[in-house]
């Protein structure tokens, strides 16, 4: 039936969109349309902006230098931005499953590995907007020492990477979780033990089993990375070994998220009726 | 044509519980088959297996002639309203169907077409801009017939379609079912719980009982085969009575004839069951009214396909 439809739409210059696009857009819509990303956006920007104005007070104070305050509301930014996106992506399959409606996704043939990665990119979204929200704060905090275009592009990779790194992990709990409720606490589980070693005494962390723990995290190592550019001045191919970890949990985990989760988006077992 | 459903031995468990065990029917184009089963009987289970949302464990079956192994080409091919679908709360009728639509292959302008066209099949047209949030039961379950029709499927799974809907809106949606298989030609395959539902609209009835198939065929053939009890009851004239009782006895085909307790002026007659009961139940009324008898009322117990179905899933 589906060669049919496509065939009378191909006669008549209509082209049909691949199944993981159509659910981008769906998703997109759900998300932006449905008013949830737009709540989450604005309570990541009045974050950002009390973080923003603290540090600006701080600098004023000459208790933070103005390269650090830069650095760290960009920081701020990442990882929030990040949690937004696993929010989201932990919701994304377990989510269904309880609202009833991943049968009927199921029931096109639309490749579950589509789905997956349709529901993925969705989330990414998340992470676009609230870096768009830090853009000004950024500009206003690193204008004085001439680092806003540095600062920007290097938070735009290292939270672009550790965004989808986040959203990837969400999506795989997502598909394996047994509830929604499972799903988002174990998400958030995760997250915090990944922000657990920037609480290490600063000794700590210069060791080298601090260190280790330090690179192979993606979101400590790429925070590292931002800090070194912004902070430090350093040009971006210096320190490209702290990206190591984000680029690998990136890659990694979507392809996991994609291949593996999305073969485990299925109905739990049941035999009612 | 090609069978539009044909099962083989179709089996699926999960561990030592086995949810459905050798399932083998057929269901022909146009044709409604109603499923029938007590609670965890298997249904939604097989329909799960049939539209492949579930990989059986054993056996083999085609859909619309597809092979089990090619599922996405099956979900090309039918349609689906699982038990108890949920539905997006913050999409308007319109919206959710023109996504469905574009995710079986529909283009943007065709998707909104189609959408349209169902809205209106279905009785939902004025409300298509409306929040799914705002429909009720009956409105979600035609919305989601529309749903099941957006690929012009050849073959429809409903389950439990007219589930918590009043007599109205279950006269409506048992309306469309009949109009998918005679307008459209698609075969459908309906679950119910109503035993009235489905004696009234399907061309033929598998009951499952357990994971197994209990009986399948015509509601006349399953009554037939259910070794339901065949009697019927006669309220004869009083002064009619005793002659009433000496014509049954002598009667072919009759194999009691007794006055039930309480009943004044009934017979109950108990038929052979060698022979139908509608024709068993005429020959009486015939051989009374041939022999004078007043005969005011009659009713016949036991060939009516709830019987038949208790006597098959209690038997178990």
């Amino acid at each position: 039936m589906t060669e049919l439809v496509e065939t009378r739409d191909r006669a008549r210059g209509e082209r049909s969109a691949p199944g993981w696009l159509v659910v981008l857009g769906q998703e997109l819509r759900d998300l932006w349309l449905g008013g949830r990303g737009l709540v989450l956006s604005f309570a990541f920007s009045l974050l950002v902006g009390i973080i923003a104005y603290l540090v600006a007070t701080n600098t004023d104070l000459n208790f933070l230098e103005q390269r650090e305050s830069t650095s760290l509301t960009l920081q701020v930014a990442v990882a929030i931005g990040g949690m937004l996106t696993l929010l989201v992506a932990a919701d994304a399959v377990s989510g269904e499953r309880e609202r009833g409606t991943l049968e009927t996704l199921l029931l096109t043939p639309v490749s579950r590995r589509e789905l997956a990665t349709g529901k993925l990119l969705a989330s990414l979204s998340l992470w676009f907007a609230a870096f768009i929200i830090t853009v000004p704060y950024v500009w206003f905090l690193g204008n004085g020492v001439g680092i806003v275009d540095e600062a920007l592009v290097a938070g735009l990779a290292v939270g672009t990477l550790v965004a989808v790194f986040l959203a990837s992990l969400g999506l795989l709990v997502s598909c394996f979780a047994g509830s929604n409720r499972v799903s988002l606490s174990l998400s958030l589980f995760v997250l915090l033990a990944l922000v657990a070693p920037t609480q290490l005494p600063a000794g700590a962390q210069q060791a080298w089993a601090g260190d280790l723990l330090l690179r192979v995290n993606p979101l400590t190592a790429g925070e590292r990375y931002v800090s070194k550019i912004v902070v430090s001045g350093h040009d971006w191919s210096e320190d490209l070994s702290w990206l190591l970890s984000p680029v690998i949990g990136a890659v990694v985990f979507a392809l996991a998220a994609i291949l593996v989760g999305g073969r485990y988006i299925r109905l739990r077992g049941g035999v009612s009726g | 044509m090609t069978t539009a459903i044909e099962a083989h031995g179709v089996a699926k468990s999960y561990g030592s519980l086995v949810a459905v065990e050798n399932l083998t029917f057929t269901v022909e184009p146009g044709e409604v088959l109603g499923v029938l089963g007590p609670n965890g009987a298997g249904k939604t289970t097989a329909i799960r297996v049939l539209t492949t949302i579930l990989s059986p464990t054993h056996g083999s079956f085609s859909v619309a002639g597809i092979p089990h192994t090619r599922p996405a080409a099956i979900r090309r091919a039918v349609g689906v309203l699982p038990e108890s679908a949920g539905y997006p709360e913050r999409q308007t009728g319109e919206e959710y169907l023109r996504f469905h639509a574009r995710l079986f292959g529909h283009s943007r302008p065709s998707a909104r077409s189609v959408a349209r066209t169902l809205l209106e099949d279905v009785g939902l047209a004025e409300r298509a801009t409306s929040l799914i949030a705002s429909y009720s039961r009956g409105m979600r379950q035609r919305l989601g017939i529309a749903r099941a029709l957006v690929n012009d499927p050849r073959v429809v799974f409903l389950d439990e379609p007219t589930l918590g809907l009043d007599p109205a809106g279950q006269r409506q949606i048992l309306g469309n079912v009949r109009g998918i298989a005679s307008e459209r030609g698609a075969a459908v395959l309906l679950c119910s719980h109503l035993l009235a539902e489905v004696e009234e609209n399907c061309s033929r009835v598998l009951i499952l009982n357990r994971g197994h198939v209990a009986a399948a065929g015509t509601v006349a053939e399953i009554v037939r085969q259910a070794a339901a009890p065949r009697t019927a009851r006669l309220q004869v004239a009083a002064e009619h009575m005793e002659h009433a009782v000496a014509v049954l006895t002598g009667a072919s085909g009759v194999d009691d004839v007794h006055r039930p307790d309480g009943r004044a002026g009934w017979l109950k007659v108990v038929f052979s069951r060698a022979e139908e009961g509608d024709g068993q139940l005429n020959l009486a009324v015939r051989v009374l009214l041939d022999a004078g008898v007043e005969l005011r009322a009659f009713e016949l117990e036991g060939a009516r396909l709830s019987d038949a179905f208790l006597a098959m899933t209690e038997a178990d």
